[in-house]
């Protein structure tokens, strides 16, 4: 009986540690703009289905103008944060707003850092 | 070798009916007429393809006859029997000469080539002699039988030849530089030989010796009856997970364990890795029985015709979102009943 336990939970430790490996331990958001951020993405998640259909029923020619109307007041009355458009893609490592590059999630300063120090795969300093 | 006897009954009497003369005539105890019953029977009953173990289980009668009428004689024949394993090489101890020529009769008999089926019959013979006799004897002479059958295997000094130069090969690249010729005194090598012939022939050759038992099953079923783990045994668990996960000696194993981990995709890449849709394409497409919950006419109608529409082009939905989505409007138009009634 305590074998069978001990191998179902050794399995199960081999899972959750896969290896010793030591990274960047970043256990708080950078600031609480990114943390509101956060909570912005994680309610438009939570909302988008709703949203999508709403937003079909009042983006429409064939249903009639009151039905419309009735949708356009449901979907204000959600909660404010669970719109899509709120959401500012900010650099995950500084939280800067502005000068941040898609691909990498990264603000142009962090990006160069990184770059510079080639840990960044497939960056290369461009001359031609 | 299941031996096709396409047995005419006839020739198969009058073979048997020669071979229980013989036995009769040469058995002491009173058990002739038996004998040759049985033998009729066994052999009467035998159709078109006789399978091997029938085959088996006449030859064993028969031997059981043999073994009571020797049993008479004394143990003496039996000692010198044994004697003779030990000397004779390969071919084990000679058979009961009156096995021998019950077993000519029968080859004679036969339409297919007599002298095969009679060595097949011989063989076999042999092989139940070996059996009966270690069956009589006990455990301890089982021990000696055993040692004395691994002694006779003699192999020609050719293989032998092969064995040893395979083997210094080996050797040679483990160290790179020393021979180790001292390795192959004569003591040495025959013990050797039995382990180190273990991996040039199968494990699975040969007769089973029944030293070893079968593990009961009750222990595991004991197992299967288990409670949750205690903190202790999760907390050891770990402990052994994180010694046992060394770090990777080279780049195979460090790609093996991230594929483990999910980082790196298994190759050669799988388009549907993670997906698992298992309807078909007419679920997806034809999704109309999905709207008996609409009215047939009015502009709702429309406006579900074009969502259905729309999702059945929609390849990266499951269909159970496409349920939901319809259900989804069913609800909200059933809500909106009597606000589109008014109007």
């Amino acid at each position: 009986m305590a074998a069978s336990a001990l191998g179902w939970a050794l399995r199960a430790a081999r899972q959750v540690l896969p290896s010793p490996c030591t990274r960047q331990a970043r256990s708080y958001y950078v600031d609480w703009r990114m943390l509101r951020d956060v909570k912005r993405r994680k309610l438009a998640y939570e909302y988008a289905d709703q949203r999508l259909r709403i937003n079909a029923i009042r983006k429409n020619t064939i249903l009639p103008k009151e039905l419309q109307e009735v949708a356009d007041k449901e979907i204000a009355d959600l909660p404010r944060d669970s719109c899509p458009v709120r959401i500012r893609n900010r650099c995950v490592l500084t939280s800067r707003p502005r000068g941040v590059k898609r691909r990498w999630r990264l603000s142009r300063i962090v990006f160069r850092h990184f770059a510079d120090h080639a840990q960044m795969s497939g960056i290369q300093r461009a001359m031609w | 070798s299941t031996s096709r006897m396409l047995s005419t009954e006839k020739d198969e009497s009058t073979a048997s009916k020669d071979s229980t003369t013989e036995v009769a005539s040469k058995s002491q105890e009173g058990t002739a007429e038996t004998s040759k019953q049985k033998l009729l029977d066994i052999i009467g009953n035998m159709k078109v393809e006789v399978s091997y173990r029938k085959k088996l289980q006449q030859l064993k009668t028969r031997e059981t006859k043999k073994r009571a009428t020797d049993e008479v004689e004394g143990l003496d024949s039996e000692g010198g029997m044994l004697q003779k394993t030990t000397e004779d090489s390969q071919r084990g101890k000679p058979l009961n000469p009156e096995l021998v020529e019950a077993a000519s009769a029968v080859a004679s008999s036969l339409p297919f080539n007599k002298k095969q089926t009679e060595s097949e019959l011989l063989a076999q013979l042999r092989r139940h002699e070996e059996t009966t006799d270690k069956q009589k004897k006990g455990g301890i002479v089982k021990i000696r039988n055993i040692i004395s059958e691994m002694a006779v295997k003699r192999q020609s000094p050719a293989q032998r030849g092969v064995k040893i130069s395979s083997r210094i090969s080996l050797e040679l690249d483990e160290d790179g530089k020393t021979i180790k010729s001292e390795r192959f005194s004569p003591q040495s090598f025959d013990s050797r030989r039995y382990f180190c012939c273990v991996p040039f022939q199968s494990l699975k050759v040969g007769k089973r010796l029944n030293i070893f038992t079968k593990a009961s099953t009750e222990t595991e079923n004991a197992l299967k009856t288990v409670s949750s783990p205690t903190i202790w045994d999760l907390e050891f668990a770990k402990q052994i997970a994180a010694i046992t996960a060394q770090p990777p000696r080279n780049g195979f194993e460090e790609m093996i364990q991230w594929t483990k981990e999910g980082i790196l995709w298994e190759f050669p890449i799988d388009n549907e890795a993670g997906m698992e849709d298992d309807a078909e394409f007419h679920e997806h497409i034809f999704l109309e029985k999905h709207l008996r919950g609409f009215p047939e006419k009015g502009p709702v109608r429309h406006f579900m015709e074009l969502v259905i529409c729309g999702l059945s082009k929609n390849p990266y939905l499951s269909i159970k979102q496409k349920i939901e989505h319809i259900e989804w409007f069913q609800k909200y138009f059933e809500e909106k009943k009597e606000f589109l009634q008014e109007i």
